[in-house]
């Protein structure tokens, strides 16, 4: 039951968020009468809901189709790991009874679900590793729709020792505890193997992932950080030469920005 | 810049093309900033290109203009930013909620057909108004259902909403036609003693019939049909002045040169109906 002086366009409001996000929409489909008097509506109200319940349900099912639409695209993997599992309906709906979608933008529907899983540990008993394969599956959008930013000044072409690299902003340093980039839609279950990735777009704006040593990923976190790439390698036992041949490599596919001194 | 014609919503498959392009091959294209603001990379360019190569009239899909959730001053400043660099006319957002709670739905619910609801829309789009840099138009959206006890009709929620914010109208055409077939009235008499020196724009698109439920649902996926291109006809006439008109298309989305040919055709209509007035 909705507070006392809750308005009456915001009791409706509230009613049919109940509606098309809750589980409880049985209740709805059963009783409309009874479902919309636990909301604080009146018998007018509750004779117009039951007249159109159909309708209702229909604008159900549009919500959700048009919530669920995004997590399809963004999720292939996880989509055909839960649905292997007939769990994929249960996940949407306990993601969509979380009502973690907040945001105007469309597009942050499916970082909303990652956003989702971290919190609740859905399904993470059973599937330890569906938080990082869906953070993954996610990073790609990230990465791809990241806003473009002009270059910082000054930057250096070359690694060197007293320097630091510059990751380009789009550009994510990341580690898993499973190899989520070898899981498909085939295969969606990741092997359980570490995994350190550099995620990032080339010129022409298309997703791409480097495999990185654990090493080399600890470069480029403690360079992120403003360790001087020398120091960094002598801590971490990497040929300092060899890692600045790699640093440029990062650089032509345009995962780094270029250098800075550090 | 005077916008007429028949134009095109630029949906994401089609950026590549269009970008590609010397000039524009319509009169203007529609754009929701809330797909272009805050992203980037490759197709964000290509999208920018054109936005500033061709005359552009945004559109708003999500700030849920009937609702109670306060807009984020960050999502307002994006857009404002927007509506600026565009250049548009003005900007749209439909008669509708769509978030309640801090829990967005993305999908257009209907207002309930009340003298609060008008109060309370009135007073949020005389808000928004307040903020944007051009004017603002409402659009009347396809609903399914009333939400609860009416004390109007949707026709009235409409003339009261539009009167009391004081704003412009974006008039669909397809959400007249299609409400007038679920809800049984004839369009031409819902359109009499409207407010048509209000409507700066109007919308065009098909729709899909559902059997099951025996309903026709709003769903930007299939060409026009001629009833509604004879009742845009009809409202141009009644309009009598070179109101641009906006061709949508949002699923079942064809091959750029399919919908260039239908907008083509529409523009016929345009032309037919705006020249029948010039002679009358």
């Amino acid at each position: 039951m909705p507070e006392a002086g809750t308005p009456h366009l915001a009791r409706l409001q509230g009613l049919v968020t109940d509606l098309v996000l809750a589980p409880e929409a049985d209740g709805f489909r059963e009783d409309a009468a009874a479902f919309s008097a636990e909301r604080g509506l009146g018998p007018d109200d509750q004779a117009a809901l039951v007249l159109r319940r159909d309708r209702w349900l229909l604008y159900r099912d549009l919500v959700r189709t048009a919530l669920e639409d995004p997590l399809l695209d963004a999720f292939p993997v996880t989509h055909a790991l839960l649905v292997r599992q007939e769990a994929w309906t249960w996940a949407v709906d306990a993601f969509l009874a979380s009502r973690t979608v907040s945001s105007p933008y469309y597009r942050d529907v499916a970082p909303a679900f990652v956003a989702w899983l971290a919190d609740s540990r859905w399904g993470q008993d059973r599937w330890p590793f569906l938080l990082q394969l869906a953070h993954f599956e996610v990073l790609e959008l990230d990465v791809v729709r990241h806003p473009d930013e002009p270059p910082p000044p000054g930057l250096l072409r070359e690694p060197a020792s007293d320097r630091v690299a510059v990751l380009d902003p789009a550009a994510r340093n990341v580690a898993y505890g499973f190899a989520v980039q070898a899981a498909t839609v085939e295969a969606p279950e990741p092997p359980s193997a570490c995994a350190w990735l550099l995620c990032h777009r080339d010129r022409d704006g298309t997703f791409r992932v480097l495999e990185l040593t654990p090493h080399v990923s600890a470069l480029l976190a403690r360079s992120q950080e403003g360790q001087a790439l020398g120091p960094a390698a002598a801590e971490l036992g990497v040929d300092p030469l060899a890692a600045f041949e790699l640093l440029r490599d990062f650089r032509d596919r345009g995962a780094l920005l270029g250098f800075r001194p550090a | 810049m005077t916008f007429s014609g028949v134009g095109l919503g630029l949906r994401r498959p089609h950026i590549e093309q269009v970008a590609a392009l010397a000039a524009a091959p319509v009169p203007f294209w529609e754009i929701a900033p809330e797909n272009v603001v805050g992203t980037g990379g490759a197709r964000h360019r290509m999208l920018t290109g054109v936005l500033e190569r061709d005359d552009v009239i945004t559109h708003g899909l999500s700030m849920s203009i009937g609702g109670f959730d306060a807009w984020l001053p960050e999502v307002l400043d994006r857009l404002v930013a927007f509506l600026k660099a565009t250049g548009t006319p003005w900007h749209s957002e439909h008669l509708c909620w769509s978030s309640f709670g801090g829990a967005h739905t993305h999908e257009l619910l209907p207002m309930p057909f009340t003298r609060e609801a008008v109060r309370h829309t009135v007073t949020r789009v005389k808000a928004l108004q307040a903020r944007l840099p051009v004017p603002f138009l409402l659009e009347n959206i396809s609903y399914y259902a009333e939400l609860g006890a009416a004390e109007m009709s949707e026709r009235e929620f409409v003339l009261e909403v539009l009167e009391g914010a004081d704003c412009g109208w974006l008039l669909d055409i397809n959400n007249v036609y299609v409400n007038s077939v679920n809800h049984g009235f004839d369009p031409k008499a819902w359109l009499a003693g409207m407010p048509l020196h209000r409507v700066a724009q109007l919308h065009i698109a098909g729709h899909t019939w559902l059997e099951a439920e025996g309903v026709l649902l709003d769903t930007h996926g299939a060409p026009v049909v001629d009833p509604v291109a004879n009742l845009l006809a009809w409202v141009l006439a009644r309009l009598g002045r070179p109101v641009p008109v906006l061709l949508e298309r949002d699923h079942e989305i064809p091959e750029l040169a399919v919908l260039l040919a239908e907008r083509e055709a529409l523009q016929r209509v345009y032309d037919r109906a705006l020249a029948g007035v010039a002679h009358a």
